[in-house]
């Protein structure tokens, strides 16, 4: 079985949040909620300044602590390794929330799931929504309904300067070993021992 | 003008320190309220205080358990949080607040009702070790549960569950005397020390847990930064450290030669205030890391 992950190639990423709006679109978020986003940092001094970006999603971790924490089970880690959550279990008690470094669980409030606009649902609103549920945790899922057609997610189908690859993490020939090794690859936050399966490359 | 400082996010897509807000004053409510009870209970018990143990069982059962009920985004289905216990402290403290319920109750009933409700010998016995038992988890697993959160490094001690668990000793000791006050009734010699001894230990520990704190992650020093010199300074030096260990370690110190009921009050509510404002700092204060790496910020960009 395939373990999935990804890499981030920050040295083609132009910033341009296609990959946000790949996911937005995909997944039907509720109002900021975004599973896919983009850091963006100034650095330098001026007039030396430029901006760095830091594309970020769930990192589907092999010791995720979100799973480690969450009292249900809601949270578990699937044999692909895609860390799901299962909203029927989920008691919304936000354990995930906190245990996650990476800030990317995210909490349906009460009153996120009635659209973006002031007339109710729009069509597109209302099929989305139904696979959220108020008062319950969600998180970025690797586009696992997609990854199960034999599918890449949509950030990575997206992108448009091709900055994002993903794969199976333990092929020992597959192109995200590859790509970790050649060039170096790193996760976020190591110190935090949460083995993430996505990586980054700027070398 | 150089934009390489680093401070605290406002939104998610921005560089720099996430706050924590997950955890709002229901959770700092629940972690105080509990603390207290079961430290009241415990000290009642072990005193033979029936009015005490009344107090300290309401606090935790209905107090602790309504705040973590209101929180909950599907209250309803509360009972799932007591599915795993082998790898939660959230399960494991569902667990020893059901267990303290029951045995409480069980010590309780022939206490306020009347010799009829009591058990035999050795069921007396075991539900006396229960309740015990129970009520020394609730006073010191919320900080388990805490720093088994690594997403906020502040939390990450072992210290962490041992200072609320005096931090829940001192609340009920302080609200033990409060309680004998109020009804006239004696206090054992026991309680005024105890009570003294515990504001000088807290005070060490809580100097010992900022300064393991100062050798933690970039995070952590953050918030301890912001402990000492930042937003959360006067909140920590004046109602954590002033009103909180100083003020009641003086009033204290000055009610064991002047008897006053008022005094005894005035030492409850600042006790009290220190405790809770303990609690709700060490959750506000918390900060999820940068979204970088070692590598990253070695590489300046």
């Amino acid at each position: 079985m395939a373990r999935y992950g990804m890499v981030i190639d920050l040295k083609r990423c132009i910033g341009c949040n296609s990959c946000t709006l790949a996911c937005k679109q995909e997944n039907g978020t509720p109002e900021g909620v975004h599973f896919a986003r983009v850091v963006t940092r100034e650095v330098g001094t001026y007039p030396a300044t430029k901006r760095t970006f830091l594309p970020v999603l769930c990192n589907h971790c092999s010791d995720a602590p979100c799973a480690e924490a969450c009292p249900t089970g809601a949270t578990y880690i699937r044999a692909d390794g895609i860390v799901m959550v299962d909203k029927g279990k989920c008691i919304g008690c936000r354990a995930c929330n906190v245990a996650c470094p990476y800030m990317n669980r995210h909490f349906v409030a009460k009153g996120l799931l009635t659209g973006y606009g002031t007339d109710g649902l729009t069509p597109y609103e209302a099929i989305k929504f139904l696979d959220f549920e108020e008062g319950t945790n969600i998180k970025c899922t690797l586009c696992a309904p997609r990854v199960d057609q034999g599918l890449e997610p949509a950030c990575v189908i997206t992108c448009p300067t091709d900055a994002r690859v993903f794969g199976d993490v333990e092929d020992p020939n597959g192109k995200l070993q590859r790509l970790v090794k050649d060039r170096k690859g790193w996760t976020l936050s190591p110190e935090y021992n949460t083995k993430p399966n996505v990586w980054y490359l700027d070398e | 003008m150089t934009t390489q400082s680093v401070g605290i996010a406002n939104h998610r897509f921005a560089f720099g320190y996430y706050r924590q807000t997950f955890w709002n004053w229901l959770i700092g409510t629940a972690f105080f309220l509990g603390g207290l009870g079961a430290g009241l209970f415990v000290l009642a018990l072990l005193t033979d205080h029936t009015a005490g143990m009344l107090v300290g069982y309401l606090i935790v059962v209905v107090g602790k358990n309504t705040a973590h009920l209101l929180f909950l985004g599907r209250p309803e289905r509360f009972w799932r949080a007591a599915m795993r216990p082998d790898r939660s402290w959230i399960a494991r403290g569902i667990w020893a607040m059901g267990l303290f319920a029951v045995s409480g109750l069980i010590l309780l009933l022939p206490r306020v009702l009347g010799p009829a409700w009591q058990l035999s010998g050795w069921l007396n016995g075991a539900a006396t070790a229960v309740a015990v038992l129970s009520a020394v988890v609730i006073m010191f697993y919320d900080g388990f549960v805490m720093n088994s959160s690594p997403g906020v490094a502040f939390w990450r001690t072992r210290l962490l569950p041992l200072l609320l668990l005096m931090y829940a000793t001192l609340g009920g000791a302080t609200l033990s005397l409060t309680i004998r006050e109020l009804r006239g009734e004696a206090i054992p010699g026991f309680l005024p020390t105890l009570e003294h001894g515990l504001l000088v230990v807290n005070f060490v520990l809580l100097a010992v847990y900022l300064a393991r704190m100062n050798r933690s992650l970039p995070a952590a020093r953050e918030t301890l930064r912001q402990w000492l010199s930042g937003p959360y300074a006067r909140v920590f030096f004046g109602l954590v450290l002033l009103v909180g260990l100083l003020a009641t370690l003086l009033l204290s110190v000055v009610q064991s030669h002047v008897q006053a009921t008022g005094l005894v009050l005035l030492i409850a509510a600042c006790e009290l205030t220190g405790d809770f404002t303990l609690v709700m700092v060490l959750l506000k204060s918390g900060l999820f890391p940068r979204q970088t790496a070692l590598a990253y910020s070695a590489r300046g960009i």
